[in-house]
């Protein structure tokens, strides 16, 4: 090593940290839009932000502070706050790279090195079976190429080695997983790690990150991505739901606007100027449109007045915060009983549901909210029982859900990916039994139910060979795009039908909040005709963005 | 002389294999709107069941009166015999406690013992079964005491009802009270342990329910006695004799019904499956 090389203080570490998390934040949206599935979902881009965020806001404000403070404090603020796949894997990355630096005051580029290929170990360990062509190998080919740089390199120059490895791990994304090659797009979580590299780079020299960065041609491997995505090559679905950072605010009203010769950036400053939490998204022919309006009718009749507007749905914010309000406040039935589940959904339907069954608590989110550590923790803690059985219900959350089990052994997750999952776990809860009896009946319903989930298309794209439009009622059938159709009961009935059922199967439907009674029971009914002997049981879920959940067992 | 066996009705136990077993079944009462009736005596279980979908308000049930255990106690002294009268779980009736009285009201005598089953209905009938074959193979009234007392814990039931409401309206739900609240279609299956109504599973459709009843009933061997039940079902409770015919002797397999004092509880449709732990030789 040699003894020339320039040290890194901990406040620069910070500031490095900072600003990666200030392109992260403006990126977040671009981020979002390489989901694959053009499903509302939690994205990639938001919960890796939130992160970040969560332990940005963690760190030390002293002017001087250690740069094990700093890497100690940043990787636990981002442990409370991470949330979706994408977060727990940043979040343990912090901790490795903070495990690394744990006892230096200032760290040279060596010990980044050391930190990155650590950080690397740790994010690889968060996953059960890690995958390449994602976040996890552009992490590693950063590492592996910070490794490599000779020692004596300053800080920066290493970065810039690791950046620039992460930049072409990411071009080559696509060709190690088939389904983002289909859609055209790199990896969403390893954009995501470029942007924090490319960030912490950009903090300690300007210059070498707009070197490396247009060496690597970054900014068309973006382009080439987004275009894939659009016919605007804009992000197109700004996250319809990211209702965990929404205003609960007046009414939320969605619809779509249909014409010609639609301009997103007028209709985006109109709703600006009228209400709140604006998302524009769609082209000149299709506009998509979400916000909050203390007059919904205000927004309506504008869009009437550009072109046909359908698919409109208002719901009332301040109401529902208010009942949300409500029910936090109460406490748990479950404080103090030896035994209880906390799980996590969305809707007003589901969340009554899995109280009935026996719920302690739930905690509102699941698709389009994936909860942090923090607030999964604050949930088991509400319920207040001496040990807990949690249902993340949904295949974004079970990481993270882990990761509160992992820190709290009183919480045991059963790793349920769908709300029809939970809620056939939920069944087989029984508060009578032990909790090792539960775990085992819980576990055993996993297997036997399959989840049909029903939304609209966000964006254009093509998933498994199914080409799919803005606005299709899209079906996916265990988590694989599967159909598109017309409306919402076609493509529940189509699922159905590819599923399969014999008379003895039990369908159930959870309609969500967006979909008229009279709907759901003539899609029961049909499908009641088309297989005699089939039980069809319809419930309330009340879920946002999803028309139809459904299960078959 | 000889060791008799008196029971309540809650034992739902057939009127021919009580009376083969000269096994005396005292009737609880059940009472519709201001009538009393003795169960199964005064009003057969299919009469009950035929008007319960009509009745404005649901029937309630009460305990054998003091004079009744009094009497049937004094008639089986006097025959010469020394009685074993085991009875429905306490912590669900007062039947054994009009038992104990009567037993008082004659001197506490030591020819009359009183045993809480801890059960009621199909288990319950399996239970006095055994207490009835233990008091034919003793020689000694304490010795068969004994035995029956031990023997209580070998009876296991399960029942699956279509709705939790009759037993918690009639306030017997117990801890099954979690599987209270249905905005889905569920089958509970329920158990009796200590005495008490617990919850087992909840089952989405009556098919799983009756392919449950048997397993439940299957991971309980070896087992020696088997009795099926019904209220109001029987094509149901054959197809589950079928499946478990095989496990025991003819003579062992038992059919009973939810009488009108049960069926105040488990309502229509409800099955259920008791058996026996044990083989013939260690019994």
């Amino acid at each position: 090593m040699s003894t020339n090389e320039r040290e890194l203080t901990g406040a620069e570490l910070r500031s490095a940290f900072r600003l990666a998390f200030d392109r992260l934040e403006e990126s977040r949206e671009v981020v979002n839009a390489l989901n694959v599935f053009p499903v509302p979902d939690g994205d990639t881009g938001t919960n890796m932000s939130l992160t970040l965020r969560s332990g940005i806001e963690r760190c030390p404000d002293s002017d001087d502070p250690p740069a094990s403070d700093v890497a100690r404090e940043l990787a636990q603020g981002a442990f409370f706050g991470a949330r979706g796949n994408s977060g727990v894997i940043l979040s343990q990355f912090l901790k490795g790279f903070s495990d690394a630096l744990r006892d230096r005051a200032t760290c040279n580029a060596a010990d980044l090195a050391q930190a990155l290929d650590m950080a690397r170990v740790a994010a690889y360990g968060a996953v059960g079976s890690p995958k390449e062509g994602t976040m996890l190998t552009v992490i590693r080919r950063a590492a592996e190429a910070a490794l490599e740089v000779p020692d004596g390199a300053e800080a920066a120059d290493l970065l810039a080695t690791a950046f620039g490895a992460s930049c072409v791990a990411l071009k080559n994304t696509p060709e190690q997983l088939p389904v983002l090659k289909e859609a055209g797009v790199v990896d969403s979580g390893g954009l995501g790690v470029v942007i924090i590299v490319g960030g912490a780079l950009e903090a300690l020299s300007p210059s070498q990150y707009d070197t490396a960065s247009s060496e690597a041609q970054l900014e068309s491997i973006i382009d080439s991505s987004m275009a894939s995505l659009g016919d605007s090559g804009q992000p197109q679905d700004q996250g319809f739901v990211h209702s965990s950072l929404e205003e609960a605010w007046g009414y939320c009203t969605e619809f779509i606007i249909s014409g010609s010769g639609l301009s997103l950036e007028d209709v985006r400053r109109y709703c600006e100027e009228m209400g709140r939490s604006t998302v524009v998204v769609g082209d000149s022919a299709n506009v998509r449109v979400h916000v909050h309006m203390q007059d919904p009718g205000q927004a309506i009749s504008y869009g009437v007045s550009l072109g046909s507007v359908s698919s409109v749905k208002i719901e009332n914010m301040d109401q529902q915060n208010v009942e949300w309000a409500a029910g936090h406040a109460a406490p748990a039935p479950s404080v103090g009983a030896p035994l209880t589940v906390v799980a996590v959904s969305a809707g007003r339907g589901l969340a009554q549901l899995f109280m009935e069954s026996g719920c302690g608590h739930v905690i509102e989110g699941g698709q389009t909210m994936n909860p942090s550590v923090q607030q999964i923790m604050q949930g088991v803690e509400h319920a207040g029982a001496e040990e807990t059985i949690f249902l993340p219900n949904n295949k974004n959350i079970v990481l993270t859900a882990q990761q509160v089990a992992a820190n709290d052994p009183t919480v045991h997750v059963v790793p349920t990916r769908s709300v029809p999952q939970g809620v056939a776990a939920m069944l087989a809860y029984n508060p009578a039994s032990t909790l090792e009896e539960n775990l085992a009946a819980m576990e055993s319903t996993l297997s036997e139910v399959t989840t049909i989930e029903i939304t609209q298309a966000v964006r254009d794209t093509s998933v498994d060979g199914v080409a799919v439009r803005l606005g299709d009622f899209i079906a996916l059938l265990d988590d694989n795009l599967v159909l598109t159709a017309e409306s919402a009961e076609r493509a529940l009935q189509g699922a159905v039908g590819m599923a399969g059922v014999d008379p003895g199967s039990i369908l159930t439907i959870y309609r969500g909040a967006d979909v008229e009674e009279s709907s759901s029971d003539a899609v029961a009914a049909s499908l009641e005709d088309e297989t005699p002997g089939l039980q069809v049981d319809q419930v309330y879920g009340g879920q946002p963005h999803y028309h139809y959940l459904a299960s078959i067992e | 002389m000889a060791i008799r066996i008196v029971t309540d009705s809650v034992s739902d136990l057939p009127p021919s294999l009580a009376q083969a077993n000269n096994i005396t079944v005292i009737p609880c009462y059940v009472v519709i709107g201001s009538e009393t009736y003795k169960d199964g005596v005064e009003i057969s279980a299919d009469r009950f069941y035929s008007r319960l979908p009509d009745l404005p308000r649901l029937p309630s049930t009460s305990q054998p009166t003091i004079a009744d255990f009094q009497e049937t106690y004094q008639r089986l002294l006097d025959q010469g015999h020394q009685v074993i009268s085991v009875h429905v779980s306490a912590k669900l009736s007062g039947t054994l406690n009009s038992a104990t009285q009567a037993k008082a009201a004659l001197g506490d005598t030591s020819d009359i013992e009183i045993i809480d089953s801890q059960s009621a209905s199909a288990p319950m009938g399996l239970a006095v079964l055994d207490a009835a074959r233990i008091a034919r193979e003793s020689s000694e009234f304490q010795g068969a005491v004994r035995q029956t007392r031990l023997s209580m814990q070998k009876h296991h039931g399960f029942v699956m009802v279509d709705t939790l409401e009759f037993l918690q309206k009639g306030g017997r739900i117990g801890k099954a009270q979690a599987f209270l609240g249905g905005m889905l279609k569920v089958k509970p299956i329920l158990t009796i342990r200590d005495g008490e109504v617990h919850p087992v599973e909840r089952p989405r459709s009556t098919e799983r329910a009756k392919n449950r009843l048997v397993e439940l009933a299957q991971t309980l061997a070896p087992i020696r006695q088997v009795n099926i039940s019904y209220s109001t079902d029987r094509v149901q409770a054959l197809g589950i004799r079928a499946q478990l015919a095989e496990l025991v002797p003819p003579e062992n397999l038992v059919e009973s019904r939810f009488g009108p004092v049960l069926g105040t509880y488990v309502g229509p449709n409800a099955l259920g499956v008791a058996v026996t732990q044990g083989t013939e030789d260690m019994t």
